[in-house]
């Protein structure tokens, strides 16, 4: 044979076994493999041909052989992989494969704990840690202390519920009305440099409905420091929303108003849920835009209640309704479900 | 707070739609949250009238009309019940415009139908529905513009108006807004420089200047109950009010609405004396406007005569002295008072006003006798026989502005922008065209804009007017160490686990009612009281989170699911001798299947072994946590089938079976529900901070064979397993004693129990002889024979 020939058969070797690989099965996959690849393969005796070739041929054929010998050694791996493993194709099935499954339990987290737990992930990655106040809050800490003094319109923002018990102060034990008492109480006890967030449970004496709910959760956050701006803020939350809905979501703020900062802020994001219902989007209701979050800049009176130099010292703030995301993260559309606990629509989740 | 498109544009020299004045506002911080068309808005709609009707030929319930309308008659089908021949209808041709779209040409059902008549909802007009066409009335001509019928095309955009927007309240107000922050020509209303006759001067005394800061009253005489114009009517009723349909009493809300000026008419005849502001004394009553007699306490800020209370004011006047059909001479007050004083007078009073509403806010007190003219002249304007009689106006301390120093410098730091001097002078002066341009600027807070205290105040003014969108999103923020509250990570975690072991987490509201503390054996004296609960349901706060899991529970059962098994976390009040305490508790139950049904093996209820077994689990990395024979159980639960939770010597919690007095109160037919709740604060302040310290230390095993040896004995049947386990706690090698079996039945005897139990050893140091544990299991059981008088069962 010379190395012309040994080349043809070869390349017929390498035909034969592409158009056999093409038919091949899980049933005659090994066939195929002893009938190139075996001791007497056909492959195999072709290589050993070699030996009666000059050293210079070697170098030529040598590498050509081998070559296809790994082409072939990777197609049946392959074709086992996709039949699944070779010998054990023979052993046949002998129970009902499908049927259920051990059912381990399955218990679920409320579908509030498992957005504040992706909310306070996000934030602790910006370096902001978690405080917390209580619920029985005094009126101190709930309105004065954040600008929101007696027998001023800004109390109307919140329907208060009042304990029957008062301090030694005479002043009423409520329920807090949200998470900003938290700036209160933890910048009267640190320093700053401060960032901060607070999720939890908020009461208003609201009638229960669709989108309203006398109990309900807000996360609050802020930071202080020297030279703090409201583009530090606008940074921030675009952090955090693109975490939650993805990197194309825009943030768009509002003017607004809240007693405990100035300038304030409305925070829309745009709405990720319109797809192709232009206009009809149930979400937005054709706007565009989802309200989000109130933020701005800490007013200096706020500063000033808890002892800081506000000259020195300025901040941001924002706050949350945390079932306004859990109802766009979960799909959920009537808050009454958070409360109901009906456990076949827990155990969704 | 409504606001009618037409209206705002009185006074707003430019060409915007109301969908473009919504925007502009929604920039600028107003919310519109809502713009609702009203009027016909419709394009080539004319009247007609049904000629024929006849049957569609392929379609049961349409027909086919033949309408005149005057020059044309047109053929169209018609799907309304309600239709008459000769009725008078509105109808729309082919091109027409309904709802901003175009009328084509339509086969339907195989009929050509060259236009359609309409019903109200077609044309988007307000009137009966019919569950039809609209029936036009009777004379209506036929071929007219249906548009002459309807009111025009307006728009009524609503505002959620903010605690601070007092500058934002009428549509002049708002018009104001637009038209500085978007440099557009505004309107200003031209009321008269009226002069007034030399008659009786009315006297206006203001007993403290800090509470009425400013009186002014105009005399005005000879008027009449005049009918309010219909262009006034439509306007009141564009704002939800409802017309009264005397001029004197409707003009004082068109004017509210107008220039945001709250403002009341007297009948000057029922008047004795002069004005005087006061505050009111003890037992006094004032019959308010709707007729309510109002007992007035001492510190309510009135409108008086020499006699008598006239008015609350700035909430509400009386019904003596207010004007009536028979009125001739009034007296108009337009007055400003102290925002705190009306909010706290409508709190306790209780009455709500839009008067109320803008003065508790702060009305611009700039503007008291420009809108009392502004009233002055719509009357007259309607009775031409009216003349101003005097022109009264108290006002002792003159408006002073605050004058607030800004630099470009302090601006940009607040709102983290790079803006130029021109850009911020210009917003400055947007809210204050007298501002100079001298530096440092000092910034003249305006009348009307009295939130305004400080810089931070300015910056939020440029921010507004160079728009928000301008700020960058960039951030230099120091590094922080982040440091999540131990408890908050300890709370995710033992969430985790527990939803990890079947477990569904729920949420219930902290508000309980005195039937649960009843079912539930809790203390009504413990529970703090809500004095304002939205119902008696919710009544007091909740002194253990049982309540709310038994609510869980009987829920479910009641949608049929056979496996419950849940927690909470949730936070607990505890009325006290001296104020009150709240910790976080972290609670749970199980009761019916343990997790889903298998087919190998059907499921088993769940127990108080279950139980144990989850709070190991969860506990299992918690040295030094014990579960002990309960002391100290809550009521609800059963003292005899409970333990407590020990963590470090102290309780701080329990577990077991509900008391059966508890379930038979909450009407649970089973008494197999498994409960537990302990202190989340207490957990957190007994367990160790640092990581380091709560890493369990690895230890060594064997490089031996173990062996093992079953011992089945019979001992009576009331010892316990624990007495069992510490009488072989000192057996050399032994490494784990396995309860596998326990029987009690016939062939043992009462009061007696078998037990198997599996006793594995195995040495550091070498492998075991059978000898050697032979002598272990016979030490074994001599101890069990001594200490338990057990008996090996064969």
């Amino acid at each position: 044979m010379n190395s012309t020939e040994w080349k043809e058969k070869l390349s017929s070797i390498k035909d034969g076994f592409s158009n056999s690989a093409i038919k091949s099965n899980a049933g005659n996959i090994d066939a195929l493999e002893t009938e190139y690849l075996g001791r007497k393969g056909l492959l195999m005796l072709l290589l050993r041909d070699l030996k009666d070739f000059s050293l210079e041929e070697k170098k030529i054929l040598g590498p050509l052989g081998n070559t296809l010998k790994a082409e072939i050694t990777s197609k049946l791996a392959e074709l086992k992989n996709k039949f699944g493993a070779g010998s054990a194709s023979s052993l046949k099935n002998d129970f009902d494969l499908t049927l259920p499954a051990f059912p381990y339990s399955k218990g679920s987290l409320h579908p509030i704990t498992q957005t504040i737990n992706k909310m306070t992930e996000v934030f602790l990655k910006l370096g902001f840690s978690v405080a917390e106040g209580p619920f029985l809050e005094n009126e101190y800490y709930n309105f004065e202390a954040l600008n929101i003094p007696e027998d001023h319109s800004s109390r109307d923002m919140h329907d208060t519920f009042y304990s029957a018990i008062k301090d030694s102060k005479n002043k009423d034990w409520l329920l807090r009305t949200h998470t900003s008492p938290v700036q209160i109480r933890t910048m009267e006890k640190q320093e700053p440099p401060l960032r901060i967030i607070s999720p939890g449970r908020v009461f208003r004496r609201d009638a229960i409905d669709a989108s309203h709910s006398f109990v309900f959760y807000q996360i609050e956050g802020f930071y202080v420091d020297k030279n703090v701006s409201m583009a530090d803020l606008k940074w921030t939350l675009e952090t955090f929303i693109k975490e939650l809905f993805g990197e194309n979501v825009k943030l768009r703020f509002r003017p607004s108003y809240f007693p405990f900062v100035e300038p304030g802020a409305e925070v829309d994001m745009s709405c990720v849920f319109c797809n192709d219902k232009k206009g009809k989007c149930p979400v937005c209701k054709g706007t565009g835009w989802i309200e989000v979050l109130g933020a701005g800049t800490i007013h200096p009176k706020v500063l000033k209640s808890c002892g800081y130099d506000s000259d020195k010292w300025s901040g941001f703030a924002f706050g949350a309704g945390v079932e306004r995301f859990a109802m766009l993260l979960f799909g959920i559309k009537d808050m009454r479900v958070l409360y109901e606990n009906d456990l076949r629509i827990l155990k969704q989740l | 707070m409504k606001i009618l498109y037409s209206w705002l544009m009185d006074f707003i020299d430019a060409d915007l739609s109301a969908q473009e004045v919504a925007e502009k506002f929604i920039r600028i911080g107003f919310a519109v949250e809502d713009i609702q068309k009203t009027g016909a808005s419709f394009k080539g709609v004319v009247t007609g009238e049904i000629l024929e009707i006849e049957k569609h030929p392929n379609a049961d319930r349409l027909s086919l009309c033949q309408v005149n309308v005057g020059d044309d008659n047109f053929k169209v089908v018609c799907g309304a019940q309600n239709i008459e021949v000769g009725q008078k209808i509105t109808f729309a041709p082919v091109g027409a415009e309904l709802g901003g779209e175009k009328l084509k040409k339509a086969k339907i059902r195989g009929v050509e139908s060259s236009g359609m008549i309409c019903s109200v909802k077609e044309l988007g007009v307000e009137g009966p529905c019919n569950g039809g066409i609209l029936v036009l009335p009777k004379g209506t001509p036929v071929g007219i513009d249906a548009k002459t019928l309807f009111e025009k095309e307006d728009f009524i955009l609503d505002f959620e108006i903010l605690p601070n927007q007092s500058y934002g309240l009428s549509h002049m107000a708002l018009a104001r807004e637009l038209c500085s922050f978007y440099n557009l020509p505004f309107k200003p209303l031209k009321t008269n420089e009226f002069k007034a006759a030399e008659g009786k001067a009315v006297s206006i005394e203001i007993e403290n200047a800090e509470d009425c800061s400013r009186y002014s009253a105009i005399v005005l005489k000879n008027v009449q109950a005049v009918e309010t114009p219909d262009w006034i009517k439509s306007r009141l009723k564009a704002m939800d009010t409802n017309p009264k349909n005397n001029l004197l009493i409707d003009v004082s809300n068109y004017v509210m609405f107008e220039m945001g000026q709250p403002t009341h008419c007297f009948d000057l005849d029922k008047l004795s004396g002069g004005i005087k502001i006061r505050f009111s004394k003890k037992g006094e009553i004032l019959k308010t406007l709707d007729d309510q007699d109002l007992k007035l306490s001492e510190n309510f800020l009135v409108i008086a005569d020499s006699e008598k209370p006239l008015a609350l004011a700035g909430i509400i006047g009386g019904s003596e002295t207010a004007v009536s059909s028979g009125t001739k001479n009034i007296l108009i007050e337009s007055a400003c008072f102290k925002p705190s004083l009306i909010k706290k007078t409508s709190r306790l009073t209780n009455i709500k006003t839009e008067s109320s509403y803008r003065f508790e806010r702060g009305a611009d007190i700039e503007i008291t006798l420009e809108s009392a003219r502004r009233i002055a002249q719509i009357i007259m304007n309607a009775c031409p026989k009216a003349s101003i009689e005097n022109i009264g106006d108290a006002y002792p301390v003159k408006y002073q502005s605050k004058v607030i120093e800004v630099d470009s410098g302090k601006i940009n730091s607040i709102l983290g922008t790079d803006l130029s001097d021109t850009d911020i002078f210009n917003s400055l002066k947007a809210v204050q065209p007298n501002i100079k341009d001298d530096k440092p600027w000092k910034f003249q807070v305006p009348s009307f804009r009295r939130d305004m205290e400080s810089v931070c105040d300015v910056a939020e003014e440029t921010g507004r007017f160079v728009g928000y969108d301008i700020i960058p999103s960039k951030s230099e923020m120091r590094m922080m160490k982040a440091s999540a509250t131990s408890s908050s990570l300890l709370v995710a975690d033992l969430q985790n686990k527990f939803s990890n072991l079947g477990f569904s987490e729920v949420y219930n509201y902290d508000f309980i009612s005195l039937k649960e503390i009843k079912n539930c054996l809790l203390k009504e004296d413990d529970c703090v009281e809500i004095k304002n609960p939205l119902s008696l349901e919710y009544q007091f706060l909740r002194t253990s989170l049982i309540t709310g899991l038994i609510k869980t529970l009987k829920y479910n059962l009641n949608r049929q699911m056979e496996s419950i098994s849940i927690f909470e976390v949730g936070n607990i009040y505890t009325k006290e001798e001296k104020g009150h305490k709240e910790e976080t508790r972290f609670a749970g139950l199980m009761h019916g299947i343990t997790g889903e049904r298998f087919w190998k093996n059907s499921g088993e209820n769940a127990d108080f072994y279950h139980l144990k077994g989850v709070l190991s689990h969860v506990f299992k990395d918690f040295d030094n946590l014990k579960f002990v024979k309960a002391k100290n159980v809550p009521s609800f639960m059963h003292s005899g089938n409970s333990l407590e939770i020990l963590l470090r010597g102290k309780s701080i919690g329990f577990m077991g079976q509900l008391n059966p007095k508890t379930s038979k109160s909450n009407g649970f037919k089973n008494n197999s529900i498994w409960y537990f709740e302990f202190s989340l604060s207490s957990l957190i302040s007994l367990h160790k901070k640092d990581f380091h310290l709560n890493i369990k230390q690895m230890r060594s095993v064997s490089e031996f064979p173990i062996m093992w040896r079953d011992l089945s004995i019979i001992l009576d049947k009331n010892r316990e397993w624990a007495d069992i386990e510490k009488a072989v706690s000192k057996i050399p090698n032994l490494v784990k004693v396995e309860l596998t079996d326990v029987y009690k039945g016939k062939n043992i005897g009462e009061n007696l129990k078998s037990m198997t139990i599996r006793f594995t050893f195995s040495s550091m140091e070498k492998t075991l002889t059978d000898e050697e544990v032979s002598s272990y299991m016979s030490e074994i059981l001599g101890k069990f024979k001594k200490a338990f008088d057990a008996k090996l069962r064969d």
